[in-house]
């Protein structure tokens, strides 16, 4: 049976439903510590003093750390992978607090409670200083830089143009200039951050176990901000409750429990509470852009300018920062379209909040500002959003590239808009809105296109550096059965599944025959993402592939001399090798590998008993240009009165190339799609002015819930170009395109009250405000 | 997310209860489902140096029917809410409950919990308010009961001294004929109301509107009734521009504030469109008697 392409249910899901799972809160350790942070109530204020007299005297109290206590014991905190100007910082703060959140003191106790209760003794002296909260603040420049060591609160500038810009804006009938805007939000997994930093005095080993979706990224960083030996340092990570690129990061109390762990000598744990978590685990998606588009007025969008700032909050990410993130959004925004001149200018800015962090596809703005300035301009031009997407797409064809230079060859957007918009019925839809609208009801169609480089065209592979190719190991064990070590670490993706299937159809065995191992910094391959960036479906399952097909090979060899076969004429089926058409003479994978394990001098000369692989994978063999792709069309309702959204229809059409596992590829899409509903209704990780948080409950960051989620249809185009790894990511495409799908229909619904939305969060006040039914 | 050190007492009568009130008064909190006291505790908002806990007092869990329907403190939401008793004599109070929440918190939240929280944006209070139902409450020092407009004095703040424990919540159910609704907008399913609006309505023989209440939750810092709206009502002839200007004149005397889940303006003008859509409701459930 083949596997790959079957709907086989996940091998997770049996563990993690019964509630057998291994999250890091399970780690239990002899003599384990708890700890807790005193967090700043402040968004911008110096420290005059800190007492900690009263915590340390406070029941079951180990250790208290103050900054300075901390600044002795490591950092400063410097990125492994440099991404433009990092101010000085340490763990703990030292002198200034830079948001409500910010790290102030730790306390080591012997249970979580008795640390929280020794936390309210600390007392600490500030003087507020005026917050940047905003990107006005930020920008101007008599405003003190809040990292006194850089120059200002601009971090990071960068410039990129493709094709002739002034050309194409001469060219132009009209230009149209939009700012739009997407609000913060947070990545808000089930299971919280969490560390169990583990010392062991005698043999200078660390052991770290983490919640983390890259657990050779959690070991290098550390090694360095520590300066710890790196080979007396392993990181452990079981189950993950789920991370949507938050936990790529390491954390500053990260270092902060191992330093504890390290200086106190028992194992000492830190799991973060939901409301630690809102206020200060990390933000994502603050950035707005201002374009001008420049277009004919038949429908051509002949250039494209663009200025785009993103906001990140206070301290830099670790390994790499949000600074990182203009990179791809210039690159994508403006997408699969024929534009002739383009430019962008990018700002990353630094202010008085939590830090930016990614979130599935972090680089998402440009799907929304490109599909919300598509339907703006073809409202200005009276145009149907359908006809100036199809004006306007690219083919696909051979040597079709993005304007900034990336190959698109192979691309279906096209074909994806025309059969979204048959699922949906789009000419029936519009005559349906027709009569909604005589009988004053508010109905909706509206629709986005998007690209996700996963991997992407070989030229942002290489650019990418870091993020090109993967290792992984693939082995024969001696009973025959395989074991798969991977680099990827697994937060809900299912690749306990996904990736023993596609070895399992390659080495001829059964799913149950096969191991995936993963999480342990002693056997995985180096990968500074892990599990992140939609990377998995090729190049983790290249990479399985690769050195499946390498062991397959030594197999076959032996299995030949040993049959007097050509290893050509094998095949291998639920383990048993046989000539292709001749089922009698036949040998088993067990067979082999219990004598390549026990007597390899047994073997037929010229044979290799080592019968395992683990060769990088570079990308060899990828088929076509490498995006994924796709569009997504809805039909909502809008009620007047109240200014709630229903969401009537929603239909996906997906391009991921070939699925491996239609149940795990649907359920990453509608995952998808409830964040990106959860993103334009429902989730905002609000500031007031003054820099307070005001969404640290689950009280007032509103989660969609599964009655807020409607069906969601999906039909998959599976195309597949020349090659051999036809398997691309698609992690990121549900969440990219889902707020462009949804902000359109709803414009679309209010298009009578000549509503313009340019601000992707549109909770109900907002849509009546939008309507002109209230003022704002 | 631990509470602050507190001592758990666990109590098995209401006149253990009070005991322990009375010795330990205001350094104690009653712990009923727990559903909103837990979070406060875990958020250290609340700091009581005692609990409570009535759970296992046995007497304290009636459903009675009559003119008036009796709830014990400690009935569970989901309790009352599958009440064939209730649903008969008393319907607007049966689909009021099921608006608390989820199932689950049903299951644990009690009627005497939400009504001694006293949230401005609690369905129960609102009722209470809009029927004139009366709170029971208990001490050492005798029984007393209070009016729902007494006993509601502002933003999670009641009339009960800490030595007191609220025993039985009084709805007084609607005359015969009398049409209802409840309306209520939360930006989730399950969510507390941004705003909440239950009507009563009343017509004579005459065809003329005898009665009409209005009230509010979530617009004010406690429950309210919109009076002026209700005594324009009476007297008058039902018509959709009568339920219109009413609803215009409920919602034009509230002055509500805004907070991440609406703006003071989208408030007001949510209560004008649920009074309105209740009006037409409440209005085609009367019967004429
Ligand atoms: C996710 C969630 C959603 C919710 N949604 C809603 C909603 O939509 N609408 C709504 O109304 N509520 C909602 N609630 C709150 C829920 O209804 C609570 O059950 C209710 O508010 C309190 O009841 P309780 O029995 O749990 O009281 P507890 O939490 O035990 O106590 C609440 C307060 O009342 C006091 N108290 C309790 N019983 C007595 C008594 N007999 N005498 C004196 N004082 C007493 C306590 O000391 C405490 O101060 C929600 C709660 C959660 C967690």
């Amino acid at each position: 049976m083949r596997l790959v392409g079957a709907k086989i249910p996940r091998v997770e899901d049996r563990r993690i439903l019964t509630g057998r799972g291994h999250y890091i809160d399970d780690v239990q350790l002899p003599f384990m510590l708890h700890s807790s942070f005193l967090r700043s109530p402040l968004a911008h204020g110096r420290i005059n003093s800190i007492d900690v007299t009263e915590a340390r005297r406070a029941p079951g109290v180990v250790a208290v750390y103050t900054g300075e206590d901390m600044k002795a014991l490591a950092g400063p905190i410097k990125p492994v992978i440099p991404t433009g100007p990092a101010p000085e910082y340490f763990p703990l703060v030292t002198d200034k607090v830079l948001f409500v959140g910010d790290l102030v003191a730790m306390v080591v106790a012997e249970s979580r409670a008795q640390a929280e209760d020794a936390c309210e003794l600390i007392e600490v002296d500030y003087d507020p200083l005026p917050a940047v909260v905003d990107y006005e603040t930020a920008l101007d420049p008599s405003v003190p830089p809040i990292f006194s060591d850089l120059e200002s609160n601009v971090l990071v500038t960068r410039h990129l143009e493709g094709g002739d810009v002034d050309a194409a804006f001469k060219e132009a009938d009209r230009v149209i200039e939009v700012e739009l805007s997407q609000h913060r939000v947070a990545d808000v997994p089930m299971e919280t951050r969490g560390v169990v930093a583990d010392y062991d005095d005698d043999s200078g080993q660390l052991t770290v176990h983490s919640a983390t979706q890259s657990p050779q990224g959690v070991r290098i960083q550390l090694a360095s901000t520590l300066d710890h030996p790196i080979n007396k340092l392993v990181v452990l990570t079981q189950d993950v409750g789920g991370s949507f690129g938050l936990k790529i990061n390491i954390f500053r109390e990260d270092f902060c429990v191992c330093v504890a762990s390290k200086q106190i000598g028992r194992p000492v744990k830190w799991i973060e509470d939901r409301n630690e978590h809102m206020i200060a685990s990390g933000h994502a998606r603050e950035e707005k852009i201002l374009a001008q588009v420049a277009v004919s007025d038949a429908g051509d969008v002949l250039g494209l300018k663009a200025e785009l700032t993103l906001d990140q909050g206070s301290y830099p990410g670790l390994p790499f920062g949000a600074a990182i993130f203009p990179s791809l959004i210039d690159v994508l925004l403006p997408g699969p379209y024929k534009v002739k001149g383009y430019s962008c200018d990018s700002k990353v800015i630094t202010t008085n909040k939590c830090v930016y962090v990614a979130y599935r596809g972090p680089w998402a703005i440009e799907t929304w500002a490109r599909e919300r300035l598509l339907d703006i301009v073809a409202h200005e031009l009276g145009l149907d959003p359908a006809e100036i997407r199809r004006r306007n797409y690219l083919e696909g064809a051979e040597g079709d590239q993005l304007i900034t230079g990336r190959s698109v060859s192979g691309i279906t957007s096209r074909e994806t808009l025309d059969r979204a918009l048959a699922l949906i019925d789009y000419e029936e839809v519009r005559s349906q809105q027709q009569v909604a609208r005589n009988e004053g009801r508010c109905v909706g169609v509206g629709f986005a296109t998007f690209l996700e480089a996963a991997p992407g065209p070989p030229e942002m592979r290489l650019g990418g550096g870091m993020f090109a190719g993967e290792q992984a190991t693939v082995k024969l064990e001696a009973d025959g059965r395989v074991t798969i070590i991977t680099a990827q670490s697994p937060h809900g993706q299912g690749h306990e599944t996904t990736l023993a299937q596609v070895v399992a159809d390659e080495m001829g065995v059964s799913m149950d025959q096969v191991q995936v191992v993963y999480g342990d910094t002693r056997l995985t391959p180096f990968s500074i993402v892990g599990t992140g960036g939609s990377r998995a479906a090729t190049w983790a399952t290249g990479a399985v592939l690769v050195n499946a097909r390498k062991v397959k090979e030594k197999v076959l060899a032996i299995a030949g001399a040993q049959l007097e076969v050509s290893p050509e004429d094998l095949e291998i089926s639920e383990g048993i090798i046989t000539p292709k058409g001749v089922p009698s003479k036949a040998i088993s994978l067990a067979q082999i590998a219990r004598q390549a394990t026990l007597g390899p001098a047994s073997l037929p000369p010229g044979t290799d008993a080592n019968l395992e692989s683990n060769e990088r994978f570079l990308g060899e063999g990828i088929t076509g240009s490498g995006w994924s792709g796709g569009t997504h069309a809805c039909v909502v309702e809008v009620d007047l009165g109240t200014g709630a959204v229903k969401i009537v229809r929603y239909v996906v059409i997906e391009d991921c190339g070939r699925v491996i596992n239609p149940g795990v590829v649907a359920g990453q899409i509608r995952g998808g799609v409830a964040q990106g509903i959860g993103q334009v209704f429902y989730e905002r990780a609000a500031y007031d002015k003054e820099g307070n948080f005001l969404a640290g409950t689950f009280m007032d960051y509103l989660l969609p819930t599964a009655a807020e989620i409607p069906t969601i249809e999906i039909e998959y185009v599976e195309s597949d170009p020349e090659g051999e790894i036809g398997f691309r990511g698609v992690g990121e495409g549900g969440i990219i395109v889902a707020p462009a799908a949804l902000t359109n229909a709803i414009e679309d619904a209010l298009l009578p009250f000549g509503a313009k939305i340019t601000e992707m969060y549109l909770p109900p006040a907002k849509v009546l405000e939008l309507a002109g039914i209230i003022e704002e | 997310m631990k509470p602050p050190l507190f001592e758990y007492v666990r109590v098995s009568s209401v006149d253990e209860a009070l005991d322990r009130l009375t010795e330990l008064g205001d350094e104690a909190k009653v712990l009923a489902g727990g559903q909103s006291l837990v979070p406060l505790l875990s958020l250290r908002l609340a700091n009581p140096a005692y609990l409570v806990d009535i759970n296992r007092v046995g007497d304290l869990s009636h459903i009675a029917n009559g003119p008036v329907v009796r709830l014990g403190a400690l009935s569970r939401h989901r309790d009352v809410e599958r009440s064939g008793l209730v649903a008969q004599s008393h319907p607007l109070l049966s689909a009021t409950v099921k608006y608390i929440g989820h199932i689950a918190i049903r299951n644990r939240g009690t009627i005497g919990g939400s009504v001694a929280h006293a949230d401005p944006a609690a369905e129960l209070p609102t009722l209470l308010v809009a029927l004139d139902g009366e709170i029971e409450a208990r001490s050492s020092r005798g029984v007393r009961t209070l009016a729902a407009a007494e006993f509601f004095e502002g933003f999670l703040t009641t009339a009960l001294e800490p030595d007191e424990l609220l025993t039985e919540v009084r709805f007084p159910v609607l005359a015969a004929g009398t049409g209802w609704s409840i309306q209520e907008f939360s930006r989730r399913n399950g969510d507390f109301g941004v705003v909440t609006v239950v009507v009563t309505v009343a017509v004579d023989s005459a065809g003329r509107i005898s009665e009409a209440r209005i009230s509010f939750g979530g617009v004010a810092s406690t429950a309210v009734r919109a009076s002026s709206a209700e005594s324009a009502l009476v007297g008058q002839t039902p018509s959709a521009e009568l339920w219109k200007s009413a609803a215009h004149e409920a919602a034009s005397s509230l002055d509500p504030s805004g907070d991440l889940h609406g703006t003071p303006q989208y408030r007001r003008h949510l209560a004008g469109v649920l009074t309105e859509r209740a009006l037409v409701e409440a209005h085609g459930r009367v019967e004429e008697g």
